[in-house]
C-alpha cells in the first residue's frame, strides 16, 4: 500500500513541534491526532529523540546464561549484539565492523569469543575490543588503537530481575531511576523468588503493519477492547470466562515517565485460587515475600498485576488461562517489544518467561499457555495485528490529516484512589483511557527535547 | 527384474498416490475453509506445530532452542476452529483468500505398520482483507500420516515456515 505523507512548506523540525503542541493541546480536550501512527517525520524523530536516548530492553540474562553467549537485538533501527563474557559481564555492541561498517555477526544467537568481519577480516573480542586485522604490517604498517577501534558500546547498560536495558545517551539517568515506580512493579512481578525467571525459548518475531505505539500504548491500560476486539475467545471456548465488561475488574497504575500497569481483581472474578496470578499453592509456598511492602503484598492477593508497558516500546503480559480446555488456567509471563520498522509498520518480538524454580513440566505447560492466547498463532493476539493496522491505516489518509480528523480520549473518569500507598496514581478501572495519556504525554517530552541532537549540532 | 524389487516399487508408488492424494484433498479443503471437514482428516492423537526459526549457521541449531508459534493437539485445534467460525474473528474477517501447492512429496515407512513420514513442500499464498497484497508463506512440513480404515488420517504436523520473522501478521491460516 501507498503511504501517504502531506505535502508541507513546514521543516521537519518544525513539523514536529507544531504537533506536539497540537497533541497536548489536544490531549487537554480528550482527543487526540493520528500523526503519530504513521508519519516519515515522526518516525525519524523517534529514532533520534526516543529510541536513541530511552532505556530500551534488549534481553533477559537467561538467553546468554554462558560464557562467550550472544544473542543479536535492535535498538531503534540500530543491530547490537549482546554478548556475555567470560568474567560474567554483559555487552551491548553496534554490530558495524568499524573499518567499512559490515556487520560483524551474522546470527541470531550463538556462542563465540571473537567477532569477525568478513568483509576484510577486522575481528573484535566479544567485548568489542580490537584484536587485529588481516596482513597488519603491510596494511597499516602499525596496528589500529585497539581502545580507539573496538566495536562501539552501548554507554550504558544495567540489569534489573535478570532484564538487561541499554541506554545509548550517556546523560540519561539510572535504570532505577529512569523505571521510578515501574521498578516497584518489576518487584511485585519478577521479584518472588532469588532465582528470578528464565526464558522459555528464542523470541518469536513477526511484522505487523500497525505503528509500534498502538503496541504500546495498548499494553498501558486499553482493557477496554478485550470485549469486543477479543470476544472470539469467549466464543471459541479459550477464555474461561465471559470477556465482555471486564475493564471494572481491572485498575490502571500510572507511573512516572510514560509507564503503566493494569491489574485484574482475579480472585474476585474467577474465584479465590487466582490470587497470585493462580499460581498453585505448592508454588506459591516456595515464593519469597520478604522484599516486598505490604501494598505489594496486597496486590498479589487481590489485584495481580497482569500487563503493562514500560516506556518507550516494552510490555508484558501474566494472566491465568488454560494450556488446553478443561485445564486448570494457569500463569504465564509473555514479554514484548514493540519494534519499530518503518512509518505504521512494527516487529514483533516477544517471550515467554517462567520462575525458574518451578518444575520444568510446569514451565512447558505455561509455555503452551502462552503462546496459545500470545503471538502471530495466538487466539488473543491474532485480532490485534489486524486491528492496530487499521489505526495506521487512518493515519495515512489524506482526509484524515487535512481535517486533523481527531480520535477519542473521553472516557468518563474518576478521581485516583486516595488512599493509594504504592508509586504513582492508582486507578480503580481502566476507564478513563488514563494510561494511555500518560504515554503520550511522555512521548511528547521526548519528541520535544531536541537539543542534544548531534547530528544537527556538527 | 527382481521380483521383491517390483513389489516394493509398487508398494512405494501406492504409499505415494495415498499421501500426494491427501495432501492434495487437505489442501483443497483449506482452501475452501471447509474447516470441519479438515478436522475429520486429523487423528485423535494428532500434534500440530509451527518451530520458531532463528538464523544460525547450521540448519540444527535453527530450531535449537525449542521455541514454537503453534503447538496444538486436537482440543486446542478444536478452539482454533470455532474461533474461525465463530463470526467474531477478526483476524480473518473477511477470511483470507488462499491457494496452497503442495509438492516435493516424500514418503517414507516407519517401523510401526500403517504409519508413513511424508515430506512436502508448501507454498501458501494467502490474501487478508478486500484490498491489502497478498503475503506468501514457504512451509517446510513433515508429517506423520496414520491409516486407518477410514482412509489415512494427519497424526502429526511440523510445519517448519523459512522465516525467522513471519511477513505474515498472523497464523489465521492452517500451514
Amino acid at each position: 500500500m501507498y503511504t501517504y505523507q502531506p505535502i508541507s512548506s513546514e521543516n521537519d523540525a518544525s513539523y514536529i513541534a507544531g504537533l506536539c503542541d497540537r497533541i497536548e493541546r489536544s490531549l487537554d480536550e480528550g482527543q487526540m491526532p493520528a500523526d503519530p501512527f504513521r508519519d516519515d517525520r515522526v518516525f525519524r524523530a523517534e529514532m533520534e529523540r526516543i529510541f536513541t536516548r530511552s532505556w530500551v530492553f534488549v534481553a533477559h540474562e537467561t538467553e546468554i546464561p554462558n560464557s562467550a553467549d550472544f544473542v543479536t537485538r535492535r535498538i531503534g533501527l540500530d543491530p547490537v549484539i549482546v554478548t556475555r563474557t567470560r568474567d560474567g559481564g554483559i555487552n551491548v555492541l553496534l554490530n558495524h565492523c568499524r573499518h567499512r561498517g559490515t556487520p560483524v555477526c551474522a546470527e541470531d544467537a550463538g556462542n563465540t569469543t571473537h567477532f569477525r568481519c568478513p568483509y576484510h577480516g577486522w575481528t573484535y573480542k566479544n567485548n568489542g575490543e580490537f584484536v587485529g586485522a588481516p596482513e597488519m604490517q603491510m596494511a597499516y604498517g602499525k596496528r589500529p588503537d585497539p581502545k580507539k577501534w573496538g566495536l562501539i558500546r552501548a554507554p550504558r547498560v544495567e540489569v534489573t530481575h535478570g532484564f538487561i536495558f541499554a541506554c545509548l545517551s550517556d546523560d540519561a539517568p539510572s535504570l532505577q531511576e529512569y523505571l521510578a515506580g515501574a521498578g516497584w512493579m518489576f518487584d511485585v512481578l519478577f521479584g518472588l523468588h532469588p532465582d528470578g525467571l528464565r526464558v522459555l525459548a528464542p523470541p518469536e518475531r513477526f511484522v505487523i503493519r500497525a505503528d509500534w505505539k498502538s503496541g504500546a500504548e495498548n499494553f498501558s491500560g486499553d482493557s477496554y477492547h478485550v470485549g469486543t476486539a477479543h470476544y472470539s475467545a469467549t466464543l471459541s471456548g479459550f477464555a474461561a470466562g465471559d470477556l465482555r465488561n471486564n475493564g471494572n475488574r481491572a485498575a490502571g497504575f500510572l507511573l512516572d515517565n510514560g509507564h503503566s500497569f493494569v491489574g485484574h481483581r482475579l480472585p474476585e472474578w474467577f474465584g479465590p485460587e487466582f490470587q497470585f496470578w493462580g499460581y498453585p499453592p505448592e508454588l506459591r509456598a516456595q515464593m519469597d515475600l520478604s522484599n516486598l511492602d505490604e501494598t505489594q503484598k496486597e496486590l498479589l492477593t487481590t489485584l495481580p498485576i497482569t500487563i503493562g508497558t514500560i516506556f518507550p516500546n516494552f510490555s508484558f503480559v501474566r494472566f491465568p488461562s488454560a494450556s488446553a480446555p478443561g485445564r486448570f488456567p494457569m500463569a504465564y509471563t509473555d514479554i514484548r517489544l514493540w519494534q519499530p520498522l518503518e512509518p505504521g509498520v512494527m516487529e514483533m518480538w516477544h517471550w515467554q518467561l517462567e520462575y525458574a524454580f518451578m518444575p520444568e513440566e510446569y514451565q512447558r505447560e505455561s509455555y503452551i499457555a502462552g503462546q496459545f492466547g500470545f503471538g502471530a498463532g495466538g487466539m488473543i493476539e491474532q485480532d490485534d495485528t489486524v486491528l492496530w493496522e487499521g489505526v495506521a491505516r487512518f493515519a495515512g489518509s489524506p482526509w484524515a490529516r487535512r481535517d486533523g480528523i481527531p480520535m477519542h480520549y473521553k472516557q468518563k473518569r474518576v478521581e485516583p484512589d486516595p488512599d493509594w500507598k504504592g508509586p504513582g496514581q492508582h486507578f480503580s478501572t481502566t476507564y478513563g483511557e488514563y494510561m494511555q495519556e500518560g504515554f503520550w504525554r511522555r512521548w511528547i517530552k521526548d519528541m520535544r527535547d531536541h537539543a542534544r541532537e548531534a547530528n544537527q549540532d556538527g | 527384474m527382481d521380483k521383491d524389487f517390483m513389489t516394493h516399487a509398487a508398494a512405494d508408488a501406492d504409499a505415494f498416490l495415498l499421501a500426494s492424494r491427501f495432501l492434495a484433498q487437505e489442501a483443497k479443503v483449506l482452501d475452501e475453509r471447509r474447516f470441519d471437514e479438515w478436522f475429520e482428516m486429523l487423528d485423535d492423537e494428532i500434534i500440530y506445530e509451527v518451530p520458531i526459526r532463528i538464523a544460525r549457521l547450521k540448519f540444527a541449531d535453527e530450531t535449537a532452542g525449542d521455541g514454537h508459534f503453534i503447538h496444538d493437539n486436537k482440543s486446542r485445534l478444536k478452539i482454533r476452529i470455532d474461533r474461525l467460525n465463530c463470526g467474531d474473528c477478526w483476524s480473518e474477517t473477511p477470511p483470507s483468500r488462499t491457494v496452497r501447492v503442495v509438492g516435493s512429496v516424500l514418503v517414507t515407512s516407519t517401523e510401526r505398520p500403517g504409519v508413513l513420514e511424508v515430506d512436502s513442500a508448501l507454498l501458501l499464498y494467502r490474501q487478508r482483507g478486500s484490498d491489502s497484497n497478498g503475503d506468501t508463506i514457504a512451509v517446510r512440513r513433515t508429517d506423520v500420516l496414520r491409516l486407518g480404515e477410514k482412509g489415512p488420517t494427519l497424526l502429526r504436523r511440523r510445519a517448519l515456515v523459512a522465516d525467522t520473522s513471519l511477513r505474515t501478521p498472523n497464523l489465521g491460516v492452517f500451514l
